[in-house]
């Protein structure tokens, strides 16, 4: 049976990749000292500083959610559903920062509020010490986390409004204006999409590493970093990673159980209905300036600082003679777990689409969890699971990486082929069947040819994700197997300026050359 | 045995979570039958249809077709794929990226039919079914009832024991369904093959039938000629 064999073997080794290193270091932590013992977790929570990692933590994430949905929600709304001009433009700026590592932000507003920054240039000492202090700190880290993550909430938003069945709004509109519509009808269908969005955002802020990091921030996996690369100290590391997970599997519960029971009344695809579009009137301007200024201050402010800084032409040759290395080795790593993803979604993607086995719902809340907990969780379990003298071949080669990456965006293929496999229907693949088609003929005969869009998709976002990275690849990289992100990271602190910037500015530019392939592949591919 | 059985439902039940949907049916198909399952909506007629094509396994009894076992106590003995069952699915699933003679060739290669004997084979039933000047377009560019005859032609280019079809014509306007019921009629006698037919439509059971099951909630109520079967509505 090529069939159960193919979806098995996958299973097991989105298990054995992703699961068992986070198991292992649970499992680990609980003995000293060859014993059975909780002494890891005595000195948890025993400390005031326990504690403020534990507030920091989460303060910072609950934050960061409230201020994304709040912003997030309308600007969606104002996108997908209005005549607001250049509403294409405006998302488009607005996701990038989701795109490139979100230190990078970081780093430019570092730039420009730090004490010898741009601010503190223009006006004088004091005035960068005042920015410096709001910058490395809650405020600070909340502002770059918000900038960074809005763009999840916009996007879901963008997308469940799409999905809501316009005659619901038409039978309402007789009864009130738009403002009324969107209020009580538009917004409270499209509730379970924000929520997922919060939730995403809430768990992304909770296992964010570099922003902190950079921002001097402390939320537990900067400690747990710290204690793992610093210290090389396995078991506080873990320690402090176990509330991390205990608060995304909390989370996550809370999700499978209350969120996904509930059903709304969302249009069937492709019904030809065209979505309502909301007329601005004469609040048009008012709605540009203020999108505009938002823009302006989240997107193109960072973006501006760095091309400014970076400027010159030696500062780009010395970014590339520093880090040439890094910027192949993230094309190739990428491009490399870019392509698992493809293959473990499209398998874990038909199983959830399929109902394939029975265990369907047990497998997507693997990935799911694994999606959701922070690299720097899955580094370590990856770290300690695979560092034995007789698998060395993977701890101190470039699969540790990939490892990573599978573990930690297994998901988003699973989804995004799942979402693909739900157009696709299943009569496709028995009408093969009944021809004689095994197994393997339908997979390359029908399901991939009529997957293609969905795997094409998969592999950019994937590769996306896997090049911003820097949670895993922190924790896991080799000697000389850094990626550029890496390579900014622990190059940042004693380097130039406008090197650093040009680092970034290159970062971004790799990242957003396959997002205009990505376009292109849309526009052409039927 | 004077007649030669090709398909044996042999008590077979099927039910998801306690919902029990097929309730031990038993029937018996002989080789060249015109048999049209006949029932309300709901009444389990696809899931019938659909585990003797192997899709849907039973959770008890037996299926045995041209002799082999193919089913048993909620095992599948024979895949699908090996079955050499012809379907005609209900919203027909022509695959929409190959060319009407690429899905006729799909199954063919497959089966490792050599090239010659596909090219002739597919030529043919082209030619059976009146499409042979659609041979390279795709199905997305034919009409409905034209991409009738495509899943049609690919069900029987395999030449199968049994030809399996579920509603096939009930997206069809009354002009169009009658025509292709005649075509049916023909081309099941020009292959001699065994039809399994379902509808829920009494017109077109009785116009192709030569026997008609009746099912109603899961279980046969009676099987007969077309004129039993006529006796036997008419006096409920
Ligand atoms: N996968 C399934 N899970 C649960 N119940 C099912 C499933 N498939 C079918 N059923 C139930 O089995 C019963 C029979 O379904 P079936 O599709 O065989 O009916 P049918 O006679 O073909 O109806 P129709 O004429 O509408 O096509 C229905 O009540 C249906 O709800
Ligand atoms: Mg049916």
């Amino acid at each position: 049976m090529g069939k159960r064999f193919t979806l098995y073997t996958t299973i097991f080794l989105l298990i054995g990749i992703g699961l068992a290193p986070v198991l292992y270091m649970f499992i680990r932590s609980l003995f000293v000292d060859g014993g059975f013992s909780l002494r890891n977790y005595e000195t948890l929570f025993q400390s005031d500083r326990e504690w403020r990692l534990l507030f920091n933590s989460l303060s910072l994430a609950g934050a960061t959610t409230l201020i994304t949905v709040l912003l997030g929600v309308p600007l969606g709304t104002l996108f997908a559903k209005t005549d607001l001009p250049l509403k294409r433009f405006f998302t488009i700026l607005f996701v990038i920062p989701l795109l490139v590592p979100s230190y990078i932000l970081a780093i430019a507003w570092f730039y420009c509020l730090g004490r010898s920054g741009i601010v503190a240039m223009i006006f004088n000492a004091d005035v960068g010490i005042l920015t410096s202090n709001l910058l490395f700190g809650f405020a600070g880290t909340l502002f770059v986390m918000v900038s960074a993550l809005l763009p999840v909430v916009i996007i879901l938003t963008i997308t469940y409004l799409r999905m809501v069945n316009p005659n619901l709004e038409e039978a309402a509109m007789l009864y009130g204006p738009w403002t009324t519509v969107l209020r009580k009808i538009t917004i409270p269908l499209i509730t379970p999409g924000i929520a997922l969005a919060g939730l995403i955002v809430f768990i992304l802020t909770l296992g964010e590493f570099g922003v902190p990091s950079f921002l001097r921030f402390d939320v537990y996996p900067v400690e747990s970093f710290t204690q793992f690369s610093a210290f090389y100290n396995f078991n506080t590391a873990t320690a402090a990673a176990i509330p991390l997970g205990l608060i995304t599997l909390v989370v996550l519960i809370i999700e499978r159980f209350f969120l996904r029971k509930k059903t709304f009344i969302f249009r069937t695809m492709g019904s030809e209905k065209k979505m309502l579009v909301v007329p601005l009137g004469k609040s048009k301007p008012f709605f540009m300036v203020a999108v505009s200024i938002l823009v302006f201050i989240l997107v193109i402010i960072p973006l501006c600082i760095l091309i400014h800084k970076s400027v010159s032409i030696s500062a780009y040759t010395e970014a590339f003679i520093r880090s040439i290395g890094s910027i192949m080795r993230s094309l190739v790593y990428a491009s490399i777990g870019a392509t698992c993803l493809v293959v473990f979604g499209f398998f874990l993607g038909y199983i959830l689409a399929r109902k394939a086995i029975r265990l369907f719902y047990a497998v997507d809340s693997i990935a799911i969890f694994l999606f959701a907990l922070p690299g720097a969780v899955i580094g370590i379990g990856l770290s300690g699971l695979w560092n034995t003298p007789g698998t060395n071949f993977i701890y101190a080669s470039m699969c540790i990486i990939i490892f990573g990456y599978i573990a930690q965006y297994t998901a988003l293929g699973e989804r995004i082929m799942a979402a693909t496999f739900s157009h696709v229907p299943h009569s496709m693949e028995e009408a093969a069947q009944n021809v004689g088609a095994g197994w393997f003929r339908r997979l390359s005969g029908i399901l991939i040819p009529l997957a293609k869009r969905g795997m094409v998709a998969t592999w950019f976002i994937g590769f996306i994700f896997c090049l911003r990275d820097i949670g895993i690849t922190m924790m896991v990289y080799p000697p000389a197997h850094d990626t550029l992100p890496v390579r900014i990271f622990t190059l940042m602190a004693n380097s130039p300026e406008d090197v650093i910037s040009a680092m970034c500015v290159i970062m971004i530019m790799i990242t957003l050359l396959p997002l205009g392939g990505l376009g292109l592949v849309k526009r052409y591919i039927k | 045995m004077v007649a030669k059985m090709i398909v044996k439902i042999d008590n077979v039940s099927k039910s998801y979570n306690k919902h029990s949907v097929i309730k031990a049916i038993s029937l018996d198909i002989e080789k060249g039958e015109r048999v049209v399952i006949l029932g309300p909506s709901g009444c389990g007629k696809t899931t019938l249809l659909r585990i003797v094509a192997g899709f849907i396994h039973p959770n008890q009894g037996k299926v045995i077709i041209d002799g082999n076992v193919v089913a048993d106590n909620g095992k599948c003995i024979i895949e699908p794929e090996n079955r050499q069952v012809g379907m005609v699915f209900q919203d027909l699933a022509l695959w929409p990226h190959m060319s009407n003679y690429k899905n006729l060739e799909f199954g063919l290669k497959a089966k490792k039919i050599p090239k010659m004997e596909t090219r002739k084979r597919i030529d043919e039933i082209f030619e059976k079914v009146q499409m042979t000047q659609f041979k390279n377009v795709y199905p997305g560019e034919l009409s409905g009832g034209q991409q009738q005859r495509i899943a049609l032609a690919r069900a029987l280019v395999m030449q199968p024991k049994i030809l399996l079809m579920d509603e096939p014509l009930s997206s069809l306007d009354a002009d169009l369904s009658l025509t292709l019921r005649k075509e049916i009629l023909r081309l099941q006698e020009e292959l001699a093959i065994t039809l399994i037919y379902v509808t829920h439509d009494r017109e077109e059971a009785f116009s192709l039938a030569s026997r008609i099951v009746v099912m109603e909630s899961g279980k046969i109520q009676k099987t007969g000629t077309v004129s039993e079967i006529t006796a036997y509505l008419s006096g409920l």
